[in-house]
């Protein structure tokens, strides 16, 4: 089979710090070739580059056999290159076929009107290449995600693209919706179109991609085809190491006395008669799907969602209508998986955001607060958690990288010594590094006492942290597995509510 | 990726002090400060007059009013919010605060307890507006920009229909001695107003810039959803700042009143540009999260001092709004400028 | 349960035209003279020229943007028509106003798109400008118009007023190009999400720069209407006049954060307003409670727009599992 791209030395320098050492890679006609590697590695540097947004030091490209060196992102486009980003490109507030044509609408003849018949049909027909049985003229407000990111492959259809970048394209996607993402992809690939996959879930880059590129520290760390790798061999390709070294060991067992015990919670369209406990020093995994009420069940406990029944007990005291107050209060702590968004306040500095949860123990007299005491403390935890930058003063979150910046939000609840932690989603998208220091943290957390409630999209993390995994489906839990018989694909196929779980309880 | 600050590329080495005195002045909190002064050592020589006793207390009784008013909005433009409906609230608080005390048909004419009633009043009109603008933005979901510009058009007409209850006239007059010696009054040599003023600054500075309430109030403004998180009463918290702005209203009500010695319902009716203006101009964003009392105790300076340097130099009205209009211009342009500065450190 | 729950949907999504009818049947109960026909040609022309403002302002809130200067803009155009071109026939005398105000809009778009100030600053400056620029032409005095332009006022196309011939054509232009043009609906991409229109490749600056340009012109067309029908400004014109238009455009579903709104909602809104006032006149309301009334529909519709956005929410949030038997 013919070869699409070929991408040989690429290089790539900015101010001096060499950022990618000749990174080559290729693309067949029809085919996928998964892109992995840690954050850092050069992924979106190359991606970068292959888009037209930063132009290469050294290296070269084709496309079709014809060299191809973008000067802008226009150019890639017209080249044939779309990318569809894990933040998606459309306007919510316009219809479908607007959204395809937005930069391109067809005139009526000479009028400077849009020919609305033309995009109708033209849109109905990119509809049905990907399985979207909508109207043209609906509004892209009302389609979930998964089908707003095909309206995203409908467009580069529209565009004639030869090369299609999928990024991160299945973390906001429910299990049904990424079937159908890769019926798609199957369909593109049997079309001739190649296809980049970048992905961090490396059982998805597995199932779509018939080639898999490891990148470690702008290198190329290993080449393969599917069938000449596993996941376990890529993991070690990406890290530079083997696994069992990433997860610490931890001192203490789980205590006897209950931390969190959840009872009959129940919200409709959401939960099910909910009930689980976690003593102190225990972890607990849950591992659930996207869309599984994983999220959704530590934001009840948490008191950010409401629950029309059931009862939460921390420490055995019953927690009634919780708030984020109120559960503050009786020693919970959320580290929520929206950590830009929810997580930190991007415009304050480190020592503000790190005290904004615990403002009275930085009050003095007349419990005014103290500037000296909110430095100090914050350089204390700043040091706990081996922050990169001691200026905690004068550094806005913002400015820092994403591992650093989780740590921040760790340190603003660990002030407040909680009695238990949820952690959703604690590692998403930082390198191995700051993965590391997020888990000696959490083991430091439970051999003081603490309980800690760990929600995951990686079954590897779970197993490796857990003292017992709870699995969710559907709002319900589905199954619960101590750390003895941690077995990946029973967890698994609890988690995706398969073997009728959950229609034999209902 | 985007290149790290750190390897920015140095200035040329004899640039390089200049731009960065330059650029530590305009990034200055004083700034504003620095700006009065360099404009009144301008201004100097055309008006000497500017430097006298006599001008400098007309600039402070005219700025009392316009200070207190402003503070009370820089609480609500950090929160990210906008509080339109401060001047409606001057003029209902002064007539309702006129109609209790006043001599002529009053609700206590003579009573001893006329003024401190009426102050009462007028501070239950600012606050009660205050909840009803709170409310409706936290409770209803409106945008704080069309409730408060629905309340001002309510209050406004309301203060002038009210007026026609309690007198002939288009205003209430006929207010008690004890309450017009507030505007004319001094204690040790320091006008009431001065005092009053200044005492509210110092309160709102502790406030916003010492307390837990002051912290939560930055937080909200800059991200509503991450206060939340982190425990912050978001509701209670966008409640509280326009009941601030709304006393602070009334608080510039009495003076308004009390110089005026009449309550009129059109008291304070033109400076709600010159408020949102003199905020604006301390540096405090519209976009929230961003802004302290002391920048607008600068503002409201600066653009007083251009307002009485201009009529001291003879100039009128249109040409008084032309450089108020440049200045407000200008300092917004400087501020996008000191932005981009701070984010390219 | 359902089809409850779509009714007040319904309602809620319809909210100001709910308000209207609601409005004419109160009115109409009162004063038989309210709902004759002549009666709505005097509203329609009434509202004529904030409506119009509306209509311009309804292009920067579309882009998530606000102009203060339109009211200021009136004034200083209506002065210079005025002062120096008092003897040019009226169609040329159009043709300047609309010029000047476009200019002067280009001037704020300038401003907010290349200096990158936030435009409530921008044109709050302006407004103290213009405003001042004009009291110094007309030395703050009374100015009247020539017979030739307060004739219009009396002049009919077809039959049909000549305010609202305007009001029409300006109606039928603004839908076509935020409807039917790939501009207008760039206008509706750029105020929905500025960072992926740039990144879908789309000028925004130029379109938020058209968009205040826009303003500019109507403030020039709604401007000039006025005088024909006031025949003479002073320095209290148009003061304020840019609130009762956004309230308008508000009051007709156009958000103040860009992207959703439409110029017809617009129309209905500085109606609605216009209604209001008219009805009150006719029933002999005391005049001071106009703005009271007027200040509480404004309230009441938005307040009602509020939870209408919270019922959607609800209805549309996504459910994990299904709702039934429980």
């Amino acid at each position: 089979m013919a070869t699409l791209l070929e991408v040989e030395g690429l290089t790539k320098s900015f101010f001096g710090v060499t950022v990618l050492h000749g990174v080559g890679f290729s693309v067949e006609k029809g085919k996928a070739l998964g892109l992995v590697g840690e954050n850092g590695s050069g992924k979106s540097t190359s991606m970068n580059i292959l888009g037209g947004i930063h132009q290469p030091s050294a290296g070269s490209m084709r496309l079709d056999g014809v060299p191809y060196a973008p000067a802008s992102p226009k150019e890639a486009t017209a080249a044939g290159i779309a990318f569809i980003h894990q933040e998606l490109n459309l306007f919510p507030n316009l219809t479908i076929e607007e959204n395809l044509f937005i930069d391109s609408f067809p005139h009526r003849g000479v009028l400077p009107f849009i020919n609305r018949a033309r995009i109708r049909r033209q849109t109905e027909e990119l509809l049905s290449q990907v399985d979207l049985p909508h109207r043209p003229s609906t509004p892209v407000s009302k389609l979930s995600q998964g089908e707003r990111q095909l309206v995203e492959i409908a467009k580069a259809l529209s565009r004639n693209a030869r090369l299609i970048i999928f990024d991160e394209p299945t973390t906001s996607l429910t299990r049904p919706e990424v079937e159908r993402l890769f019926a798609i992809i199957a369909r593109l690939k049997a079309r001739g179109i190649g296809i980049i996959y970048i992905s961090h879930a490396l059982e998805d880059v597995m199932a779509v991609c018939d080639d898999i590129t490891v990148l470690r520290d702008g290198h190329v760390a290993g080449s393969a085809a599917r069938g000449e790798i596993d996941v376990q061999r890529i993991i070690a390709l990406m890290v530079g190491r083997s696994i069992d070294a990433i997860y610490p060991e931890r001192s203490v067992k789980p205590k006897d006395d209950v931390v969190l015990s959840v009872s009959g919670l129940s919200q409709p369209g959401v939960a099910k008669d909910i009930g689980f406990e976690i003593r102190a020093g225990e972890v607990v995994g849950l591992a659930g799907l996207m869309g599984s009420g994983r999220s959704e069940l530590a934001r009840m406990l948490f008191g950010l969602d409401r629950f029309a029944r059931g009862e939460i007990r921390i420490d055995g005291k019953p927690l009634v209508d919780p708030t984020p107050a109120t559960a503050m209060a009786a020693g919970v702590a959320f580290l929520t998986e929206d950590r830009r968004g929810e997580g930190l306040i991007m415009d304050f500095t480190i020592a503000e955001n790190m005290v904004l949860a615990s403002l009275p123990t930085v009050a003095g007299a007349l419990g005014l607060i103290d500037r000296g005491r909110i430095s100090a403390v914050a350089a204390d935890m700043g040091r706990a958690m081996h922050l990169s930058t001691t200026k905690v003063d004068d550094t806005l979150v913002k400015h820092l990288s994403g591992g650093n910046q989780q740590k921040v939000v760790i340190g603003k609840w660990l002030r407040r010594r909680p009695r238990l932690f949820i952690l959703d989603e604690p590692t998403r998208g930082i390198d191995v590094g700051a993965k590391q220091e997020v888990y000696r943290i959490v083991n430091g957390l439970v051999e003081a006492g603490s309980a800690v409630l760990l929600i995951s999209s990686e079954i590897e993390e779970l197993i490796g942290l857990s003292d017992r995994i709870l699995t969710i489906s559907r709002g319900e839990l589905t199954g619960s597995f101590a750390r003895g018989d941690f077995d990946r694909e029973a967890i698994m196929t609890a988690a995706t509510g398969l073997a009728g779980a959950t229609e034999m309880r209902a | 990726m985007s290149p790290s600050a750190s390897t920015d590329t140095p200035a040329a080495p004899a640039d390089r002090p200049r731009a960065l005195r330059l650029a530590k002045l305009l990034l200055s909190e004083y700034f504003v400060l620095v700006l009065c002064v360099v404009y009144v050592a301008a201004i100097y020589p055309f008006v000497p007059e500017i430097l006298t006793w006599q001008v400098a207390s007309n600039i402070l009784g005219d700025m009392m009013p316009l200070l207190v008013v402003a503070i009370g909005q820089t609480f609500v433009l950090i929160i990210a919010g906008i509080d339109l409906s401060i001047t409606a609230i001057i003029s209902m608080a002064a007539v309702v605060g006129a109609s209790v005390m006043t001599g002529t048909n009053g609700y206590l004419s003579g009573s001893a307890v006329a003024v401190p009633a009426a102050i009462l009043a007028m501070l239950a009109v600012g606050v009660a507006v205050g909840a009803i603008n709170g409310l409706s933005v936290v409770r209803l979901n409106m945008p704080s920009f069309i409730v408060t510009l629905a309340t001002r058009m309510f209050f406004a007409g309301l203060a002038i229909w009210y007026v026609t209850f309690h007198s002939t006239s288009s205003s209430i007059a006929d207010l008690p001695a004890s309450f017009t010696a507030f505007a004319t009054g001094s204690v040790l040599g320091v006008p009431y107003t001065v005092a009053l003023a200044f005492a509210i600054g110092v309160a709102a500075h502790v406030l916003l810039s010492r307390t837990q309430f002051g912290r939560w109030v930055y937080a909200v403004g800059a991200n509503p959803a991450a206060a939340r998180i982190s425990g912050v009463p978001v509701g209670r918290t966008i409640m509280l700042t326009f009941l601030i702005s709304g006393a602070c209203a009334s608080v510039a009500a009495m003076m308004y009143a009390s110089r005026m010695q009449t309550g009129s319902p059109i008291a304070g009716e033109n400076i709600l540009l010159d408020v949102i203006g003199a905020v604006v101009i301390g540096g405090t964003s519209l976009f929230g999260g961003k802004g302290k009392i002391v920048w607008t105790v600068f503002g409201v300076l600066f653009l007083l001092l251009i307002d009485t340097s201009m009529k001291l130099l003879g100039s009128s009205l249109f040409m008084i709004y032309i450089i108020k209009g440049g200045v407000i211009l200008l300092a917004a342009t400087v501020d996008t400028f000191r932005h981009h500065l701070l984010v390219n450190r | 349960m359902k089809t409850g729950n779509r009714l007040v949907l319904l309602l809620l999504q319809n909210a100001p035209y709910v308000l209207f009818v609601v409005l004419l049947i109160l009115f109409g109960l009162v004063s038989d003279r309210f709902l004759a026909v002549a009666n709505f040609r005097n509203i329609v022309i009434q509202a004529a020229p904030i409506a119009i403002l509306a209509i311009g302002m309804t292009f920067v809130l579309l882009t998530g943007q606000i102009d203060l200067s339109v009211g200021a803009s009136m004034y200083l155009t209506a002065s210079i028509l005025a002062i120096y071109l008092t003897g040019i026939p009226w169609p040329l005398g159009l043709i300047a106003v609309m010029a000047m105000a476009a200019a002067i809009g280009a001037v704020n778009g300038g401003v907010v798109t290349r200096l990158g100030v936030a435009s409530f600053i921008v044109t709050l400056a302006t407004l103290f400008i213009l405003r001042g620029i004009a009291m110094w032409l007309s030395n703050t005095r009374t100015l009247m118009f020539p017979d030739p332009i307060t004739d219009l006022n009396r002049a009919h196309v077809l039959g049909v007023p000549s305010a609202i011939v305007a009001f029409a054509a300006v109606f039928a232009v603004a839908w076509l190009v935020l409807h039917q043009t790939p501009f207008g609906r760039q206008v509706y991409a750029v105020g929905g999400d500025p960072e992926a229109a740039r990144k879908a490749g789309l000028p925004v600056r130029r379109i938020v720069f058209l968009c205040f340009v826009i303003a500019g012109l109507c403030a020039g067309i709604g401007g000039f209407v006025s005088i024909t029908q006031i025949g003479a400004v002073g320095p209290k014109y148009g003061d304020q006049i840019e609130f009762s238009a956004i309230a308008a455009a508000v009051l007709g579903g156009v958000s103040l954060f860009g992207g959703r709104g439409s110029v017809v909602g617009t129309v209905f809104g500085a109606i609605l307003i216009k209604t209001v006032q008219n009805g009150l006149n006719i029933i002999n309301a005391d005049p001071y409670i106009y703005p009271l009334v007027t200040a509480a529909i404004i309230f009441i519709a938005v307040a009602i727009d509020g939870l209408r956005t919270r019922i959607i929410e609800k209805l549309e949030r996504r459910t994990i599992r299904p709702l039934t038997g429980e």
